[in-house]
């Protein structure tokens, strides 16, 4: 506060804050010199005149917004609480402008808003406002021990002179007010009204936040004012009162709402024995009433009249106000007024009564009336409550519900069985004696059974007046019938089932059957029918059909009642088929010895089959059709196979077609599963949790066919690391051709040969570079295994592609790969020539002796090679698990440690190459080579001899390769900075290099194992980076 | 849904397209329709007033599919330049351009929440794309087809994809996996049913495959009509009761969903019916064809 800094004594000038200051004068330096215009878009910063940054352009420009460009205020951001109440609901805070003004603008705006000034002052308020100004003013100027605002006993002394006169005035006007009939008001008043105003309501926006406190204060002084009136001016005191009073009983007179804009001094004697703030009424208003008319009852009819008006009257909003403040001229009521401590019980000055009692009488006995009226409120004055009512529910009928509705969704045809399948079955019943019946009443029902309670129906209805067929309308043998039926339909449930998930199960039933007999192991049944005679395609095309005949329906038939006979010209044909139906009704399995004509062939056979089949059909309809007098084919449709489609000469080629349908059906849909990954950011785009989370990074689908080339772990030698490189580099001519990609590579090679040269111990660093390859390729596999098979056979491919040594190595690759050997071949060793002559200043080697003693470190390898490919399928797997454990561990640590490791060996390089470079000997350096590596090998794993032939090859590719690799060693460190790609395999490649120490020292302890494992984990990320990048390559 | 409620009854034709229109869909909620077609336009149409509203042109060559999401707010489409146009609806502006297959593209969709778009592409491959961020690269592709795909559906958690491989594969994000059903022979349009319990799958041997999703036997065959070459759609009613597909020879046939008869069959248009889309809600139908129209049908 300020009136805390009036106390101390400052000297001297203050020390501005110095950021503040040099910021905001930089800013206007530079504006001023134009600075600004020429700073980028971007980095211009926009201030307003006092070089505060401001949010510009909200509204007219300029303003800053909510709490310096933030949305909260100086004590921070609050949520506004949550109120649910009934009576208090949460109010809506209506933004204004002004809410996001400094003060500096507010002042500035001040002239534009509308209010109410002392010259006019309608209410006093103003009058109020300006004597707290003044208070405060006064306040500031007088040292205070009290900080914080003026309180208000402070103000009433300081404030007499002027507060006295505005009392006066207000007081006056009041009086104006009150003797004028209401129509006489203000023009400003009256146009205020027409406007929407409405007494009580200020005049500027009540919701106004930044207005809000100073209002609140200023009623407050207003309330010490007007309680300060009696001491001050008692002569005027009690007119006041009244007038005040009287105002109030007009203006409700009126109907305007005016009582919140004037104060009411409400006396509220405590005149129960509870507790202070205790309210017994609290969840039981109506019981308040109660008492309070018991009360009123004691005290007199004026009293307890007035008691209730005041009630209704003086009733606010939120029911309860604090008795003995009023609210403010211009303010509303809210929350905080309420009185915590309110017993509920307003009263009121008893003298006010007393000067109002004779008028306001009469019309408070109505409105008490009409209160209680509305109270119980189901009679109304006047009215009484009926005895009787005309009124009465309607009702609406429910619609007509069809006689023949069945409350069960029916299908049409044979899928009704199944639903009568669940009813209970008939008692059982004796057959009728008369057997002709009993035979007519199983036929029936076995019809019915499989066509359908349709057939029943129709057979009803066309057998009326036939008095063999009374059993089905409930004559005689009904009973009977109805058992007959529900066995029929028991019967027929088994093989109707499945036709319910429609007509496909059918095929799925023939094809289980089928394929049941071969999980069994049962012989195809066709050789039994074979015929010596009956050729290999027959048979074949025959199978599925005698399959699926082997077995027959196994529904009892009876016997046919008058067995037609089709084949009356050929007695034995017509035998075989009385056989055929025989075997057909009877059911199980069809005895194979069946066939009477032994010397039939297997296609005359079958058709015959058909045609027995056929007629059999035949029959079973044309006893349908007698019994109902006539064919009802729509009722048979289901019948599967009509008359004609059975004739001898169709009946092949849809044989034909329904085994190959068969066929084919069950080899489709055949169904596989496949582990899929789906990329994380598809599962975060799905709103799904990826179910790979956590799980290490899948090798790419298909990555660089030769990157993926095997290394094997401690044999490998130059060549080794030859082959990759060399690969890629192919591989990157293959993408892009790019010729930068490719030295890169070279060049990274070129750095692990350079380290060759450096030769103190040879084996250990050949360990240390290669060993740290092959680690990668046991790595390899592992990978693979945990992708795809896809990817292992596409390995396998790119094995062989490597393995590939005949003629040029280059050249046969690009025919491999259908690509042209890379045209800037010639051009590295062009370049080579030039580095090379540069090395000579160093180290004093003529170019073709280091190219020789490449070659020979180059040598080695070309013996390891075959043990690569061993490797590929014996150290990886077995690795593999170690490596992938070590790798899921420390993922990423590691790979920190790398790129440190990396940054800091790619400082050093340049230097300890130099002395590498001097360190050389040329002459032993061979032998040394040799024999280190050869030692190494023996050590390691038994190789299998390779031919000198590919050894020659070998040299030869690796000839070429040396030189198109050397040339590349030109490329500087700033080259290699330059690019990513290239950057990573530096890394790898420096890795390797600056190992050999450490490496050393492990190799000298022998744990060789362990250091593989290191080395490897090391390697993964930038392993599986490039990887990834090669990927992406391929790509393009 | 009985016979007589099949949508027959020709209320409206659509022309605008100028040469063989390739697809037509209904919107998410059925109000308005999408075609697309050789004339290297999409067209917006009210089906139901039979009133063209807009089209969107940017396509360098044609257009075989559109989808548009759920909102109405985004349209994807591709078609033969290799490449899947992310519009907007209101303005008819290309908001992106997902390049990278390395063929046609036959078959777009987006995502439920529309932040993806897939597309099934020619060159034997899904891919899904990005709608919220600017990366150009498809966040997935999928190749595990042996042949071209041809179309793409996606539910909230999986990516089915038809393949002239004959398999319907699909792609479950949830679990990580693939399930892929072989049918053995070219599968031209899938489509799921609305219980999404079944997959139908229409084949260039004239057949369309009912296949069940959880099992992936085949549940039902529907034949009848010709499609032998053209990358026709096929696909269910609103009520899963019926299977409409179109036909080579300008049919329009009606199966039964579960006896896989022939309920209806009606000449619709003059040529190849490539494409019949059915009212999300309401008995309504519209079908595009070859002829350069676009037919809608009610009861």
């Amino acid at each position: 506060m300020d009136s805390d800094e009036e106390d101390f004594v400052f000297y001297g000038t203050p020390i501005e804050r110095e950021e503040e200051l040099t910021s905001r004068k930089k800013k206007a330096i530079a504006e001023s010199s134009g600075q600004l215009r020429t700073l980028p878009a971007w980095k211009q910063e926009v201030r307003d005149e006092e070089g505060r940054r401001r949010f510009h352009g909200a509204f007219t420009g300029g303003y800053s917004a909510g709490y310096y460009n933030t949305v909260g205020s100086k004590e921070g951001w609050t949520p506004q609480t949550f109120r649910s109440s009934r009576k208090n609901r949460a109010e809506f805070k209506e933004q204004n402008i002004l809410n996001f003004l400094d003060e500096d603008e507010k002042a500035e705006l001040d002239g534009w808003f509308l209010g109410t000034s002392s010259q006019f002052d309608t209410f006093g308020f103003t009058a109020a406002e300006i004597a707290r100004k003044q208070a405060e003013k006064e306040q500031k100027q007088r040292p205070s021990v009290i900080p914080g605002p003026a309180p208000d006993e402070l103000i009433q002394p300081a404030t007499e002179s002027i507060g006295l006169y505005h009392v006066i005035l207000v007081e006056s006007w009041l009086k104006i007010i009150y003797f004028l009939s209401p129509s006489c008001y203000f023009v400003g008043v009256k146009l205020l009204l027409k406007m929407g105003w409405r007494r009580g309501r200020s005049i500027k926006d009540s919701h106004a936040d930044a207005l809000y406190d100073a209002r609140r204060q200023a009623r407050r002084a207003f309330l010490a004012f007007s309680s300060d009136d009696p001491k001050v001016k008692t002569s005027e005191s009690e007119q006041n009162k009244d007038d005040v009073e009287t105002f109030l009983e007009q203006s409700t007179n009126d109907d305007v709402q005016s009582s919140k804009s004037t104060p009411v001094f409400v006396l509220n004697p405590k005149q129960d024995l509870y507790g202070l703030g205790f309210d017994p009424y609290k969840h039981a208003p109506e019981f308040r009433e109660k008492k309070r008319s018991r009360l009123s009852s004691k005290g007199g009819p004026g009293y307890s009249k007035n008691m209730s008006t005041r009630n209704s009257l003086f009733s606010l909003k939120s029911g309860k106000s604090a008795p003995g403040f009023g609210i403010g001229a211009l303010e509303e009521l809210d929350a905080e007024d309420e009185d915590v401590y309110a017993t509920g019980f307003e009263f009121e000055d008893t003298y006010v009564q007393e000067v109002e009692e004779p008028s306001t009488l009469r019309l408070e006995n109505q409105k008490k009336k009409d209160q209680k009226d509305q109270k119980d409120h189901d009679n109304l004055p006047g009215f009484r409550v009926a005895s009787n009512t005309d009124y009465q529910m309607e009702r609406f009928e429910a619609p007509p519900i069809p006689k023949d509705f069945v409350p069960r969704h029916s299908f049409s045809g044979p899928l009704e069985i199944n639903h009568k399948n669940y009813d209970l079955p008939p008692p059982d019943i004796p057959p009728p004696e008369d057997s002709n019946l009993k035979i007519l009443i199983e036929g029936v029902a076995n019809l019915v059974a499989r066509c359908g309670k349709l057939y029943e129906d129709i057979s009803r209805e066309k057998n009326q007046s036939n008095p063999l067929f009374s059993f089905l309308s409930g004559g005689t043998g009904h009973d009977y019938y109805a058992r007959k039926l529900w066995e029929a339909q028991q019967k027929c449930k088994d093989k109707t089932k499945p036709l319910l998930d429609g007509k496909v199960s059918s095929d799925v039933k023939r094809l289980t059957a089928e394929s049941r007999g071969q999980i069994l192991g049962e012989k195809p049944l066709e050789r039994s029918l074979q015929d010596s005679s009956s050729s290999v395609a027959s048979t074949d095309v025959h199978l599925q059909f005698n399959l699926t005949d082997t077995f027959t329906k196994s529904e009892p038939f009876g016997e046919l009642p008058d067995v037609e006979k089709p084949f009356k010209h050929d007695p034995a044909k017509q035998d075989r088929f009385e056989q055929f139906l025989k075997d057909k009704y009877r059911g199980g399995l069809r005895s194979t010895k069946s066939s009477l004509a032994g010397d039939m062939s297997e296609a005359a056979r079958a058709r015959e089959r058909l045609d027995f089949e056929a007629a059999a059909e035949a029959i079973l309809k044309g006893k349908q059709g007698k019994e109902s007098n006539l064919g009802i084919p729509s009722s048979m449709d289901f019948i599967t196979g009509g008359l004609m489609q059975f004739t001898s000469g169709e009946a092949e080629p849809k044989k034909d077609l329904q085994s190959e349908d068969l066929a084919q059906k069950k080899k489709y849909p055949r169904r596989e599963e496949f582990q899929w990954r789906p990329s994380a950011l598809l599962c975060k785009r799905f709103d799904l949790i990826d179910p790979y989370m956590g799980k290490p990074a899948p090798a790419p689908r298909s990555r660089s066919k030769l990157d993926s080339l095997i290394f094997t772990s401690d044999s490998a030698k130059g060549a080794k690391i030859e082959e990759p490189v060399l690969s890629k580099n192919i591989s990157y001519v293959q993408q892009s051709a790019n010729q930068d990609i490719t030295k890169s590579t070279a060049e990274s090679e070129t750095e692990g040969d350079v380290e060759v040269e450096n030769i103190e111990r040879p084996v250990d660093l050949y360990k240390a570079i290669f060993s740290d390859d092959s680690d990668d390729g046991g790595e390899d596999p592992n990978h693979l295994k945990k992708v795809e098979n896809q990817e292992k056979k596409a390995e396998v491919a790119n094995t062989a592609l490597s393995r590939l040594i005949a003629g040029d190595f280059l050249e046969s690759l690009g025919k491999e790969l259908g690509l042209e050997v890379p045209p800037d071949m010639p051009y590295p060793s062009q370049k080579f020539r030039n580095t090379a002559s540069q090395e000579e200043n160093i180290n004093e080697h003529s170019r073709t002796n280091t190219l020789k003693v490449e070659h020979n470190s180059e040598m080695p390898p070309n013996h390891g090679l075959p043990s690569d490919q061993d490797t590929v399928y014996e150290g990886g797997p077995s690795k593999g698990d170690v490596i992938h454990a070590n790798m899921l561990e420390s993922g990423s640590t590691k790979i920190n440690a790398t790129g440190i490791y990396d940054s800091k060996s790619g400082k050093s390089n340049g230097e300890s190459y130099k002395d590498d470079m001097k360190i050389k000997s040329p002459l032993p350096r061979e032998q040394d080579h040799s024999s280190g590596s050869s030692s190494e090998e023996e050590r390691k794993r038994k190789r299998s001899g390779k031919s000198s032939r590919d050894k020659h090859e070998e040299y030869r590719k690796t000839k070429t390769l040396s030189t198109h690799r050397r040339d590349y060693s030109s490329g500087s460190s700033s080259e290699e900075e330059s690019s990513r790609k290239r950057s990573r395999h530096h890394r790898h490649r420096r890795r390797t290099e600056s190992d050999p120490s450490s490496d050393d020292e492990r190799d000298r302890h022998g744990s060789r194992s362990k250091e593989r494992k290191k080395g490897s984990s090391r390697e993964k990320s930038s392993r599986s980076r490039k990887r990834s990048k090669h990927h992406k390559h391929r790509r393009h | 849904m009985s016979v007589e409620d099949l949508p027959r009854k020709e209320v409206n034709v659509l022309k605008g397209h100028e040469g063989a229109v390739l697809s037509a869909r209904f919107n998410a909620d059925g109000n308005y329709c999408l075609s697309c077609g050789k004339d290297r336009t999409i067209r917006l149409w009210n089906p139901h007033r039979g009133i063209h509203i807009k089209t969107y042109k940017s396509h360098g060559r044609e257009v075989r599919d559109v989808h548009v999401t759920s909102d109405n707010s985004k349209l994807c489409s591709c078609g033969g330049d290799r490449q899947i146009f992310y519009w907007d609806v209101a303005t008819g502006r290309v908001i992106r351009k997902f390049r990278g297959h390395d063929g046609e593209v036959n078959a777009v969709k987006f995502n439920e929440y529309s932040s993806v778009v897939v597309s099934a592409g020619y060159d034997q491959s899904l891919r899904s794309w990005d709608c919220r961020s600017h990366s150009t690269e498809p966040m997935q592709i999928i190749d595990t087809f042996s042949d071209s795909v041809m179309f793409v559906c996606l539910t909230n958690t999986e990516i089915i994809g038809g393949s002239d491989d004959g398999t319907v594969r699909t792609f479950d994000i949830r679990i990580g996996r693939e399930t892929s059903d072989n049918l053995g022979q070219p599968v031209n349009c899938i489509s799921m049913s609305n219980d999404g319990n079944c997959i139908l799958a229409g084949c260039l041997d004239s057949t369309l495959r009912l296949l069940d999703r959880s099992t992936g036997e085949s549940l039902q065959e529907y034949k009848g009509h010709t499609n032998k070459s053209f990358k026709l759609d096929c696909c269910l009613t609103n009520t899963d009761a019926h299977v409409t597909a179109g036909s080579e020879d300008g049919y329009i046939y009606f199966w039964d969903l579960v006896d896989a008869s022939v309920v209806s069959r009606f000449r619709a248009h003059n040529s190849v019916v490539t494409s019949v889309s059915y009212h999300p809600k309401e008995n309504c139908m519209v079908t595009a064809s070859v002829d350069g129209t676009i037919r809608v049908w009610k009861t």
